[in-house]
């Protein structure tokens, strides 16, 4: 067991935890930030991704002590206050989750996939650059087209080229019956 | 009194009240529930697939650091602890009965939470350790020692069923559990003597398992002051999980609370009791503290419950001129060691005939035990392979014969005028427009510039491919729902039985019920999932809770609005009969005095009462989502890599509450569905009867950079069979989509021969086709 303090969300924390305690662990047990979820033991799935000093980080395999001495953002914290993040309100938009279990870690791979991406971000940009995060339900599209909404919010119109919509033109109105 | 059905919300993309808590954060899975005291449980699993259990030794576990308990198949046992109850046969009135051989009762294997006798797939739990901590549970786990005598073990569909297979139950002389005859058997076989030409084939639709992201966790906790037990567990049903668990421990169901909140993905696998939510409750009440279980993702590999897995032999009857005359089917399905579910061979068994006109069919449908983990509903129980086995042989009789696969569809398509039309096997098919499908997603996906499209990939030097399916199915489900409908002067709190993984109810029945009383969207609210306040409820499964929740909801609004004119008639002094009610007003002809909903619920609170009602609904009849779909490939033929190109879908769900979230159904449920055609298997090792897909890096699965964005476009026909005219939205995406990329292949590589490989399609057996093509090409040619 050792103290371990870590910067979570802008908060210095101390916590004594076993040497062997995972970042996703500490946060989630010790910490009670449940949102970063664990949902693989392989670093494959993404549903734990956390910034560490800004940089996207699978928290299921880091070990907590090894960011004592950095700056960890989880979902809670990725907007100030009450607020949400550009990329929370995209998700909601745009319908980019339905069990909501990937979303965190969709989130924060997202928004800083958006503040480091250098050139124009298109579709095929995201696809390639999200691959590390596996969602079950949405078949990816509408978390598409949420993260290139929020790029467009965030960088504006000129670094995001923007997806076709996907939908046929509505659904034809029915008539009303009993 | 008929409910208002003045759609306002109905029919509009409303953003889900779920997300706000998703997206930062604050959403409540099991595992996020923690309590003072908790101890963790870890299984010890067989690694054989088929083994006698001589004795397990557990004193050393019993000595290691932080151990608190293990218990075994004997423990439970000397506790009384019984049975999970599965109740796997589909049993409502519109379900084809399964029956054993000569009409005899399904044998059900027992399925104790921990088996005493033998183990009878690699995985199966076998004794549970708790310790203080999960990694003190895991490292003790490795010191309980079992002594298993291996035995000879089956786990292929076919092989498990001939009658010399290694047996897993001592009362059945084989394997077989289930093996019926449906349909016309006399009449078939005169349609097959007569007929012109007669196509067949044989397909195994392998096994794939559901994958939510979430792994399965469970939380006990039993209060000795009260005597009660808590779970926490999410599934496809709280109520069905308290009576079932409640069975389980010997117990009265009002001593067992379960909560199962936000659930991380289910599609089926979450529907049935797992040993894990009985074993926590059980070691809580032995070592008075709290415990919990969450599976590592390899234990969820192996242990959830898995899905598909039939092995089909079909056959069509044509005459001279393209018509279908007969279909013979001989299904037979992989139900694994425990018989947990028979839904995917029933609801398959109704559907053989597919969206068309086929006068005659006899089906027989089996279900054999193996030694792999058990099968259940997943995403589109049964239809995706029925759907596979009739397109495809559609598809090969075309070819075969020299149709255009398009108009021979056209020529026996169920017709519009022919609803309610009962097919060969007996299903109703409720409504919808078959052709009109077609037509339309053959437009909205360009099919005729697919030509010019295939012409360019050619000279790039790819393999371009177009594929088509039509599909129908059917949403049967638990018949019955429950909905408790409270207006209180700050809003109107709907709490009703079904249980969401991500379809959104506390939007959509929001928009419902919104609608049906005349009050703002905002209002409402959607109470699910903990059984002490939901005390009723079929859960979420085939396709059933939007219909089944608008019919509940409907009804308890008339209910509703009736006891608001008498509220009402007191207050104006009139009659009730002479209150009217619109667009959630009441008042009378006489005076100007209006009252609305919760004016009534203040009255009703000054008087010390709550304005409520409870409604209870059966509703058996099922409906029939149906569509069509178009998709395009490119192959790269020096390395068999799959690219797909285009992906249009049209879907009739019947009236369509929710577009934003039907349409997301239909991206997810696509992507489960061509998951099946190219990545996903549960593949076992033939020698060992080893799983060799455990972990995300040995199962394949749909990512971001191996699909496309979709086209997908909404049909709503609406359903005469409910009050709101609903069929279902959840998986019309998964259930043609093997036919649909398998029909692409063979068109891609139609010029060798349609393709004698199984799915998953990955690009090494594409490649070896390719070049077995090319050789017997090139042998031909030098022939």
């Amino acid at each position: 067991m050792s103290l371990l303090t870590l910067t979570v969300n802008g908060a210095e924390v101390s916590r004594e935890a076993d040497d062997s305690t995972l970042l996703v662990e500490f946060l989630r047990e010790h910490l009670g930030l449940t949102g970063s979820h664990v949902g693989c033991d392989t670093t494959q799935c993404g549903c734990c991704v956390v910034h560490i000093d800004g940089v996207s980080a699978k928290s299921c395999t880091v070990l907590a002590a090894q960011a004592g001495a950095r700056k960890v953002t989880t979902i809670e914290g990725l907007a100030g206050g009450d607020a949400l993040h550009p990329v929370q309100r995209a998700f909601r938009e745009h319908h980019g989750l339905q069990c909501g279990f990937c979303t965190p870690g969709m989130i924060m791979a997202a928004a800083e996939l958006i503040a480091t991406y250098d050139g124009k971000l298109d579709e095929h940009a995201v696809r390639e650059e999200m691959e590390g995060n596996l969602c079950r339900c949405t078949g990816y599209h509408n978390i598409v087209r949420a993260i290139l909404a929020a790029a467009e919010e965030i960088n504006g119109p000129d670094r995001v080229v923007r997806p076709a919509s996907g939908h046929a033109p509505g659904h034809a109105p029915v008539e009303e019956t009993a | 009194m008929t409910p208002s059905l003045h759609f306002r919300s109905v029919g509009q993309p409303v953003r889900r009240n779920e997300d706000e808590r998703l997206i930062t954060g604050k959403g409540r899975f099991t595992d996020d529930f923690s309590l003072p005291g908790q101890a963790w449980g870890v299984m010890v699993r067989s690694p054989y697939p088929h083994a006698l259990i001589q004795g397990i030794d557990v004193s050393a576990a019993l000595e290691a650091e932080g151990v608190l308990g293990v218990y075994t198949g004997a423990d439970l046992a000397a506790d009384g602890i019984g049975e999970i109850p599965h109740n796997p046969v589909p049993s409502t009135q519109f379900d084809l009965k399964l029956t054993g051989r000569g009409g005899t009762p399904v044998y059900i294997g027992e399925h104790y939470l921990l088996p005493q006798d033998r183990v009878r797939h690699v995985g199966e739990a076998v004794a549970m350790v708790v310790a203080e901590t999960r990694q003190l549970a895991q490292t003790a786990a490795e010191l309980v020692m079992v002594d298993y005598e291996a035995l000879p073990f089956v786990t292929d569909t076919s092989a498990a069923a001939e009658p010399d297979a290694p047996r897993l139950w001592d009362a059945l002389p084989d394997n077989v559990l289930v093996d019926s005859w449906h349909g016309d058997r006399e009449n078939t076989e005169a349609a097959f003597a007569r007929a012109a030409h007669v196509i067949s084939m044989r397909y195994h639709l392998h096994r794939v398992t559901g994958v939510p992201l979430e792994p399965r966790a469970s939380l006990g906790h039993f209060d000795v002051e009260t005597g009660r037990y808590t779970l926490w567990a999410g599934s496809g049903g709280a109520v069905r999980q308290k009576q079932e668990l409640a069975k389980v421990l010997g117990i009265e169901p009002a001593r067992v609370r379960v909560i199962s909140l936000d659930v991380g993905g289910n599609f089926g696998t979450r529907n049935r009791a797992f040993v894990e939510f009985g074993l926590v409750m059980y070691a809580s009440k032995k070592l008075g503290r709290p415990v919990k279980f969450r599976a590592d993702r390899s234990e969820a590999f192996l242990t959830d419950y898995q899905g598909r897995d039939l092995v089909v032999e079909v056959a069509l009857a044509l005459d001279a001129d393209g018509k279908f005359l007969a279909l013979r089917s001989d299904n037979l399905s992989n139900i694994g060691s425990r018989c947990v579910s028979l839904s995917p061979l029933s609801k398959g068994s109704g559907l053989i005939t597919g969206s068309y006109d086929i006068p005659y069919a006899t089906l027989r449908s089996r279900a054999v035990y193996s030694n792999t983990m058990s099968t259940q509903a997943y995403r589109s129980s049964g239809r995706p392979e029925v759907t596979f086995a009739i397109e495809r042989l559609v598809d090969k009789a075309a070819r075969a014969l020299g149709y255009d696969r398009l108009e021979l569809r056209r020529r026996n398509l169920v017709r519009p005028e022919q609803m309610p039309y009962v097919n060969a096997v007996g299903s109703q098919y409720d409504s919808g427009e078959y052709e009109k499908n077609m037509d339309r997603v053959l437009e909205l996906a360009d099919f005729a510039g697919s030509a010019a499209r295939k012409a360019e990939a050619l000279a790039r030097g790819k393999l371009y491919g177009v594929g088509f399916s039509n599909y129908v199915e059917s949403s049967i489900g638990t018949p019955k729902e429950r909905a408790d409908l409270i207006v209180r002067p700050e809003g109107v709190e709907v709490v009703i039985g079904t249980q969401p993984a991500g379809q959104g109810h506390e939007t959509s029945f929001a928009q419902v019920t919104a609608d049906l009383l005349g009050v703002p969207f905002e209002t409402v609210k959607i109470t699910l999932g903990d059984t002490d306040v939901v005390t009723a409820g079929g859960g979420t499964h085939s396709g059933r809770s939007m219909r089944h929740a608008s019919a509940v909801i409907f009804l308890a609004t008339a209910d509703l609005v009736e006891k608001g004119k008498a509220l009402a008639g007191e207050k104006l002094g009139v009659a009730p009969a002479a209150v009217e009610f619109a667009d959630g007003v009441f008042r009378t002809a006489d005076t100007n005095i209006t009252l609305d909903w919760f004016d009534l619920a203040r009255i009703a609170a000054e008087r010390g009462e709550t304005l409520m009602v409870r409604r209870d609904n059966e509703m058996h009849t099922p409906v029939f989502p149906n569509g069509a779909c178009v998709c395009e490939i490119e192959i790269d033929p020096d390395t068999g890599g799959l690219e797909i190109k285009r992906y249009t879908t049209v879907d009739d769900v019947g009236r369509c509450i929710n577009p934003m979230i039907v349409h997301g159904q239909t991206h997810g449920g696509i992507a489960q569905g061509v998951g099946q055609a190219l990545w996903e298997g549960c593949v076992i090792d033939p020698e060992t009867g080893q799983p060799l897909a455990a972990a995300f890096t040995e199962y394949g699965m749909p990512r971001f950079d191996n699909l496309p964005s979709f086209v997908t476009e909404i049909a709503e026909v609406i359903s005469p069979t409910n009050p709101l005219g609903v069929k279902a939205g959840g998986e019309g995406g998964t259930t043609p989509a093997p036919a649909v990329i398998t029909s692409a292949l063979e068109d891609a590589l139609a010029e060798f021969g349609p393709p004698d490989i199984s799915m998953p399609f990955n690009p090494f057996k594409i490649w070896s086709a390719i070049q077995t093509g090319r050789k017997a090409a090139k042998l031909e040619r030098a022939a």
